[in-house]
């Protein structure tokens, strides 16, 4: 080993620019397969969190905007299967255009009717408070990206949602107290407000255009219902059974929204590991490069471990060691940066109220050590078998 | 019993379309403990005929056996190991890893043996000592005079107890008096250990401080002579050729 860290350091500059190489490659895969994994974590909570219920919405907007009345949650009650159809209100927590780059839905006001909890696959923990009284009004619960970007922890007070930064004559805001702070899931309610359904109400009343407000009731809409099903009961038949008993709602079945989370999954993750992985590739020639020329300089040093007892495997062994070493050396210092890019990228996202970007798995971080290692290896084969095919007189003699 | 036998020893290479005949069918026999230096003119075959003893190249022809062992029949992978365990080497320009100290270079050929050597350190700080480089121990090929440098070469070839130790031209990179240092040194680990030593040179006061000197011309023994110990001359008639 010691000897290895001696050849290499014979060329330092040499030696420095191919690690450069790996440290780029590395650094490419790190950041990006990072970037991948925070998507594919977000991805997989949603396919979590949606995949419980089935979604339904009003049918004439489509999507999550359109209007639907509780009265539909209970003639949703009525079709087979079902075990509890709640309604949703919610909206946006800011009232600005939300323009942070985000893979997630964006901070989202939520609220559930009373009682439903209990249904959800889904269920939340509390760093520290509780949640909201399902009667009461006032009181918010923020996942744990939003606390962070608003800076509030249980018992501070918020204006939600929250001000525009110019002034708005359409603005009503309410004041919330903080009542409890979700443990971080990866996911979805990361950045949720979640409120009581009457304060959704209230805030979903709100935010309708004036040329409707003063013709709905607000404690009579929400916008959407989450319909469970009984214990065994298939979503996708029990959407498909709302669609045709229950009308003007259009139920979602879960696989679609499954399916649409993980197709945009894999492109995402091909894309992106794919460019990382071109990356170490280049810094994968540069090794073989670097040991063809250290085998051609080295050509006298092999004849003489072969005159003094070394078979062609030792030979390989020790070219190829080499080679991973480099890639040892560029894999360990290409992940270093790579974890300070993320983490600082990370913290100067969240100072900037935003969400993080980036996750650095522990599956990635041994993904990309054992990939520039074996990269390394891989790339001091060639060189190796030249060094070792040498002819010992030959070799003995060259000048 | 002869630690060599050579019998009708070939070596020929192809140059373009001439054949050379570096070797032209030399038999001889070099006794167990001798020392042995083999003259000639460049081009005369002494260097092929080391290296075909250091198993580092093929015979066109012939046999070699080094301690009764037909070595013609033995597999690259066993000539490496025999090279490894059996032969020593000592090259002109020392060949000394510029990356490792002293004792790291005498235990080079450690390295490549089979299974596990766990005196391999104490023998190789000991041969330094026999070799007068005890406080040389660490430094580096760059950090030593040429002779100090071919000092440690003599002990790497000594590391692990070979029966036969080639030296190519062993002192031909140092100056006489150094020469005549080296040699004597050569000639002591000959004694003391009983190792077969073949050394090829140009030089006839080198070759002088041997047992036996064999001349070669143009791949053929052009005389093997003998040579006594009390005065250094030659001893008995030339062998016909």
């Amino acid at each position: 080993m010691r000897e290895i860290l001696r050849n290499l350091s014979r060329r330092k500059l040499r030696t420095g620019l191919t690690i450069l190489g790996i440290v780029i490659g590395v650094l490419a895969l790190t950041t990006m397969g990072s970037l991948a994994e925070k998507s594919n974590s977000l991805i997989d909570g949603g396919v979590r969190y949606f995949s419980d219920h089935v979604t339904v919405s009003a049918a004439t907007n489509g999507g999550f905007g359109g209007i639907v009345t509780i009265d539909k949650a209970k003639e949703i009650l009525n079709v087979a299967g079902v075990q509890a159809a709640c309604a949703t209100t919610g909206g946006p927590v800011k009232t600005d255009l939300d323009l942070s780059i985000s893979f997630g839905p964006g901070d989202q006001l939520t609220a559930e009717q009373p009682g439903c909890s209990q249904y959800e696959n889904f269920k939340l923990t509390y760093v520290s408070g509780h949640a909201v009284d399902t009667e009461g009004t006032g009181q918010v619960v923020f996942g744990s990206d939003i606390a962070k970007e608003f800076k509030k922890k249980v018992g501070d007070t918020i204006q939600l949602p929250i001000p525009p930064k110019k002034f708005n004559p359409d603005y009503i805001g309410h004041q919330f107290t903080v009542v409890g702070v979700l443990d971080k899931t990866g996911t979805a309610p990361d950045s949720f407000a979640l409120v009581s359904f009457k304060d959704g109400q209230t805030l979903f009343g709100d935010a309708l255009p004036a040329a409707l407000k003063g013709h709905v009731d607000p404690t009579t809409i929400a916008t959407g219902i989450n319909v469970y099903g009984k214990p065994g009961q298939d979503l996708d038949q029990l959407a498909n059974r709302i669609n045709d008993q229950v009308a003007g709602v259009k139920a979602i079945p879960p696989s679609t929204l499954v399916n649409a989370f993980k197709s945009a999954s894999i492109v995402l993750t091909a894309i992106t590991t794919g460019s990382a992985l071109l990356a170490l590739v280049i810094g994968g020639l540069s090794v073989i490069n670097t040991m063809l020329m250290a085998v051609t300089e080295r050509v006298r040093e092999i004849g003489l471990k072969k005159a003094v007892g070394a078979r062609t495997g030792h030979v390989m062994r020790e070219f190829v060691s080499e080679a991973s070493v480099i890639g040892a050396i560029g894999g360990l210092i290409g992940l270093g940066l790579g974890w300070a890019v993320t983490t600082l990228v990370n913290l100067a996202l969240v100072s900037g109220n935003q969400a993080e970007l980036f996750e650095l798995s522990l599956r990635l971080v041994i993904l990309s050590l054992a990939f520039a290692v074996g990269l390394g290896a891989l790339a001091g084969v060639i060189p190796a078998l030249r060094a070792a095919q040498l002819d010992p007189v030959t070799a003995l003699r060259h000048q | 019993m002869a630690a060599i036998e050579l019998t009708d020893l070939t070596k020929h290479y192809k140059q373009g379309k001439n054949i050379v005949k570096a070797l032209d069918g030399v038999t001889l026999s070099i006794e167990s403990g001798e020392f042995v230096a083999v003259v000639g003119r460049s081009g005369s075959g002494k260097t092929t005929l080391l290296d075909l003893l250091g198993l580092l190249l093929r015979p066109t022809a012939g046999r070699i056996m080094i301690d009764g062992l037909d070595t013609g029949t033995l597999k690259d992978g066993e000539r490496a190991t025999m090279r490894g365990e059996r032969i020593g080497f000592i090259f002109q320009e020392f060949n000394l890893l510029p990356t490792l100290n002293a004792l790291e270079n005498v235990m080079l050929p450690l390295r490549y043996r089979r299974g596990k050597d766990p005196d391999g350190k104490a023998r190789a700080l000991r041969l330094l000592e026999e070799v007068d480089l005890a406080d040389r121990v660490d430094h580096k090929p760059s950090e030593l005079s040429g002779g100090q440098a071919q000092r440690v070469a003599i002990a790497r070839s000594l590391i692990n107890d070979p029966a036969l130790v080639l030296g190519d031209e062993p002192t031909g990179e140092v100056d006489s008096e150094t020469s005549t240092q080296l040699i004597d040194l050569m000639r002591r680990m000959n004694r003391e250990r009983g190792v077969t030593f073949v050394i090829v040179t140009h030089d006839m006061e080198i070759a002088n401080r041997t047992d036996r000197i064999i001349r070669l011309k143009d791949g053929r023994v052009l005389s093997d002579e003998r040579i006594t110990a009390s005065n250094g001359s030659l001893a008995g008639a030339p062998l016909p050729t």
